[in-house]
């Protein structure tokens, strides 16, 4: 039993195929965790039914032994563009969550600007989504998601759209992160060496099937070198390989 | 570009040089020079002439925004917000608006008499349909991912609407406002020329009986200023909310 269990899920989109079909997925608690696929594949479908966004047509998700019918606070999503709210300021994002929930406290605020410090924000707080670099957003909207100290994390594609250093030093800040609260997280990508560096389990998905799934043996805390080591370049292939076969 | 501004000016002085020959060889009745309208508008509003025009058709178009407005954004709110009133209600408003609400006016003031309400009604009438349209088109069309954050989130609707939604289509309801803001002058200076014996449109209607050009013409310059004032100010309104984070994307 994992921390978060997906049972035989099988969603419809009405009148069509199945987009996600018979899945089962299982996450330990702390486990980084990544799905790989194509556009198309159902990936960003079995994200929202892990979430709780969509309700899956069978089967059942678990969180933590206890079952999820709808979104819980116990989770943090990361959208593929940041969706922060362009009227707020960094601060007021950030703790977008918090407000939605409670009163604010002074102790909110220090835990956010600390969440900020750490993203190599602590400047910004004042500033406004749209004076910021793209990099900057995606990582205000993961200290967001992070604010609610959530024990489990899902993440659809947040890095895609930007630059491939930006995009390291992202992963870096959310492997640090992770590990510091030692949180679950569900990561989805279409980016194969992205997966293999960041998780210790990569799954591959197609046609709404998971059809591979391979434990990632590489020491903890990563480090720059490992992606050009052979173990990874050989896992990066296979992946790749199983990647291009299903697409016959 | 930076110079529009100024030629803008320039053209504006242009045009009333033509107006002040061509009107020169003109009789005052068809068409007074600028210097004559000038004159009387000056020479009125230092008399107190015009105080009271301007006070109540100034008046009836605040209130008629205000009323119209406010309606507007509320239903426009529900209507955007369920289905089931949008589907509801939405033959009703296109029934109302097909109306040629001008046409009404008649039958206000039937109704409501000779005063200020007859025309605050017509005023706010006219302001609705802008209001509505645009805030519930606003508020139904935001980021889909900016709504599912919100459900994941777990916000409820009435937060959804008033962290998300407004605030999100609050420009889209401020542009539904500018156009609110001019057909209002339209809708007061209408009631005020079948019904009323005070106010600008009042004023028109007696220059013309009195054959008093110059006047009707300044009563049209105060009316197009009043427009314009309410205009900006809305604009102020808007800039000032924009300002805040639009800074970067504008350039």
């Amino acid at each position: 039993m994992g921390f978060l269990t997906i049972k035989d899920i099988t969603y419809t989109y009405q009148g069509t195929s199945p987009v996600v079909n018979g899945v089962n997925l299982a996450i330990e608690k702390g486990a980084f965790h990544c799905l790989l696929g194509k556009s198309g594949c159902g990936k960003t479908t079995l994200l929202k039914l892990a979430s709780g966004l969509l309700k899956p047509d069978k089967g059942c998700i678990q969180l933590n032994g206890k079952d999820m019918a709808e979104p819980s606070h116990e989770c943090g999503f990361v959208f593929q563009s940041p969706t922060l709210l362009e009227w707020k300021t960094v601060m007021d994002n950030v703790l977008l969550p918090i407000t939605l929930r409670r009163k604010l406290t002074e102790e909110d605020r220090a835990h956010a600007a600390a969440l900020l410090e750490m993203i190599g924000l602590s400047a910004y707080h004042n500033r406004y989504p749209t004076q910021l670099s793209g990099g900057q957003q995606s990582r205000v909207a993961l200290a967001r998601a992070l604010i609610q100290k959530p024990p489990m994390l899902f993440l659809d594609e947040p890095f895609a759209a930007l630059d491939a250093i930006t995009r390291e030093e992202l992963q870096e800040d959310l492997l640090r992160i992770c590990q510091l609260q030692n949180t679950t997280v569900l990561f989805i990508t279409h980016d194969i060496s992205e997966a293999v560096y960041l998780s210790d389990r990569v799954a591959v998905m197609d046609k709404g099937s998971i059809i591979y799934e391979e434990e990632v043996n590489l020491a903890k805390p990563r480090t720059m070198k490992m992606r050009y080591g052979s173990y990874f370049n050989d896992l990066c292939l296979t992946v790749r390989q199983i990647m291009s076969e299903a697409r016959l | 570009m930076k110079n529009i501004r100024l030629y803008s000016f320039l053209l504006f002085i242009l045009l009333l040089a033509l107006w002040e020959v061509r009107a020169g060889n003109m009789s005052e009745l068809v068409l007074p020079a600028p210097s004559v309208i000038l004159h009387t508008l000056i020479e009125g509003l230092m008399n107190g002439y015009f105080t009271a025009h301007i006070i109540r058709t100034t008046l009836e178009i605040v209130l008629g925004l205000t009323l119209g407005s406010l309606f507007g954004f509320i239903i426009g709110i529900l209507m955007g917000e369920s289905e089931f009133l949008r589907k509801l209600l939405s033959p009703y408003i296109i029934a109302s608006q097909a109306v040629p609400k001008l046409a009404l006016a008649p039958l206000f003031i039937l109704w409501f008499g000779f005063g200020m309400t007859s025309k605050v009604i017509i005023t706010a009438l006219i302001c609705f349909f802008p209001l509505l349209e645009n805030t519930m088109s606003s508020i139904q069309y935001v980021d889909k991912q900016k709504l599912e954050l919100f459900r994941m989130l777990k916000a409820s609707r009435w937060q959804t609407l008033i962290h998300l939604k407004i605030p999100a289509g609050l420009s889209g309801i401020l542009s539904g406002l500018r156009v609110a803001v001019v057909l209002a002058v339209v809708g007061a200076v209408i009631g005020e020329f079948i019904g009323g014996s005070e106010g600008l449109g009042a004023l028109i209607i007696a220059s013309q009986g009195m054959m008093d050009t110059p006047l009707m013409f300044a009563s049209l310059i105060l009316l197009t200023i009043i427009g314009m004032v309410l205009y900006q100010l809305v604009n102020i309104a808007e800039k000032r909310w924009l300002k805040l984070y639009m800074k970067e994307t504008k350039k």
